[in-house]
């Protein structure tokens, strides 16, 4: 107890009963197995002089682990801290090219849009080229019948005179004939005779009693559906030929004849459209001989 | 001086092995070496003091070490390792500093 007396700082006291905590830490700072070991030692030869112990071959080794512990912690702890610098540097790299991706990104974005705007426009260029083919189709296909058509012209109704006895007094394929060259004349677009569409190869014939257009009986009355222009066809339609045949026909035999200004009309199409001898240049192997 | 040469080794040896520190083991390697280091310093008192034991400083010293590795694992067990850690260090710093003033007052005699 006086040995660790003379070292401790406080002065040690016997009992820590009454001590605070932080007191006692500071007491018994040092392992009190130490003052025991030396009471111990100090007991068989009381009056030997005290002498310094020096530690031996195990201090040593318990120093010697001590400075290893030392070593391994300081190493540890720089090496995580190492670590944590080079994983702030790759989440620094990952945020750059990940921003320099995104950025190349929009510049893709750009640069696409531009394209398709580009795109579009040769698009609209090639579809008004388009447009003239289809525009050039349509007036083929109405002059030629493959397309119906609807707008304003007249409505022509001829039938025979009433109680019809010679053949004079009918309406003859030569007179429907007669009266549709005329209406052409007259500035007609289409045609249709009840509801058979004249094309450019229709025939309007007499076979058997009736008349027949595009191989189709025809029924009294005779409907001729005209598109055109309903204010000077009829003007025009007298002025022509015909038309001055068919109002004698009219004024002679007793021919009905009646034509109606139309706001809308509708021509259908024609039923067949056959092309018979005439190919165009990308078949020519198809040309028949 | 014999303390000090082992010191020494004792660092060489770790600078140069570097080795490496089991993942599970990692959190309590700084503890150890401040609960260590008390060992140390207490053991440097006592030879100042004239009463150094060998066996004493061993098994202070290893006591030191697994005690305050075993509070620290158990404080992470009931989920207040942190805090645990943190008495460790307050008391043994408590210690280490009134060692090192017996120590400073032995050498210096101030």
């Amino acid at each position: 107890m006086s040995v660790e007396a003379s070292g401790g700082t406080t002065g040690a006291p016997s009992s820590s009963h009454r001590l605070g905590l932080l007191d006692s830490i500071t007491a018994f700072s040092i392992d009190e197995g130490y003052a025991e070991a030396s009471r111990r030692r100090a007991t068989p030869e009381t009056t030997a002089e005290p002498r310094r112990p020096s530690p031996g071959v195990t201090g040593l080794l318990v120093v010697a682990i001590f400075g290893l512990l030392l070593a391994i912690a300081a190493v540890q702890n720089s090496r995580n801290a190492v670590s944590a610098a080079t994983d702030r540097e790759d989440l620094v790299a990952q945020i750059r090219a990940r921003s320099a991706a995104v950025a190349a990104t929009r510049d893709r974005i750009q640069s696409t849009s531009a394209e398709v705007a580009l795109l579009e426009s040769q698009f609209f260029a090639a579809t008004s080229e388009g447009q003239s083919v289809t525009d050039r189709l349509t007036r083929l296909g109405v002059s030629t019948g493959s397309l119906p058509v609807e707008g304003p012209g007249v409505r022509v109704v001829v039938d025979d005179a009433p109680n019809a006895a010679t053949a004079q007094q009918e309406v003859l394929d030569k007179d429907l004939q007669k009266l549709v060259n005329g209406l052409w004349e007259a500035g007609a677009e289409a045609i249709a005779i009840n509801g058979q569409r004249l094309t450019n190869l229709s025939a309007i014939r007499h076979a058997g009693s009736a008349i027949t257009v595009n191989y189709r009986s025809l029924a009294r009355p005779y409907v001729v559906t005209v598109i055109g222009d309903p204010d000077s066809i009829p003007a025009r339609f007298v002025e022509t030929d015909h038309g001055g045949e068919w109002l004698d026909l009219q004024a002679t035999f007793g021919l009905q004849y009646e034509m109606t200004s139309e706001e809308s009309l509708t021509v259908p199409a024609a039923t067949r459209l056959d092309l018979r001898h005439a190919t165009t240049d990308q078949t020519p192997d198809q040309a028949p001989r | 001086m014999i303390a000090a040469l082992g010191l020494l080794v004792g660092i060489v040896v770790g600078l140069l092995l570097q080795p490496d520190v089991p993942l599970g083991l990692e959190p309590y390697l700084p503890i150890a070496v401040v609960a260590a280091l008390d060992a140390v310093f207490g053991a440097l008192r006592a030879f100042l003091d004239g009463i150094f034991d060998d066996k004493v400083f061993v098994v202070s010293f290893v006591s030191n070490v697994l005690i305050a590795a075993l509070i620290v694992y158990l404080g992470d067990k009931l989920g207040v390792g942190g805090q645990l850690a943190t008495g460790v260090i307050v008391v043994l710093g408590i210690r280490i500093f009134s060692n090192v003033a017996a120590i400073r007052r032995h050498l210096l005699h101030a």
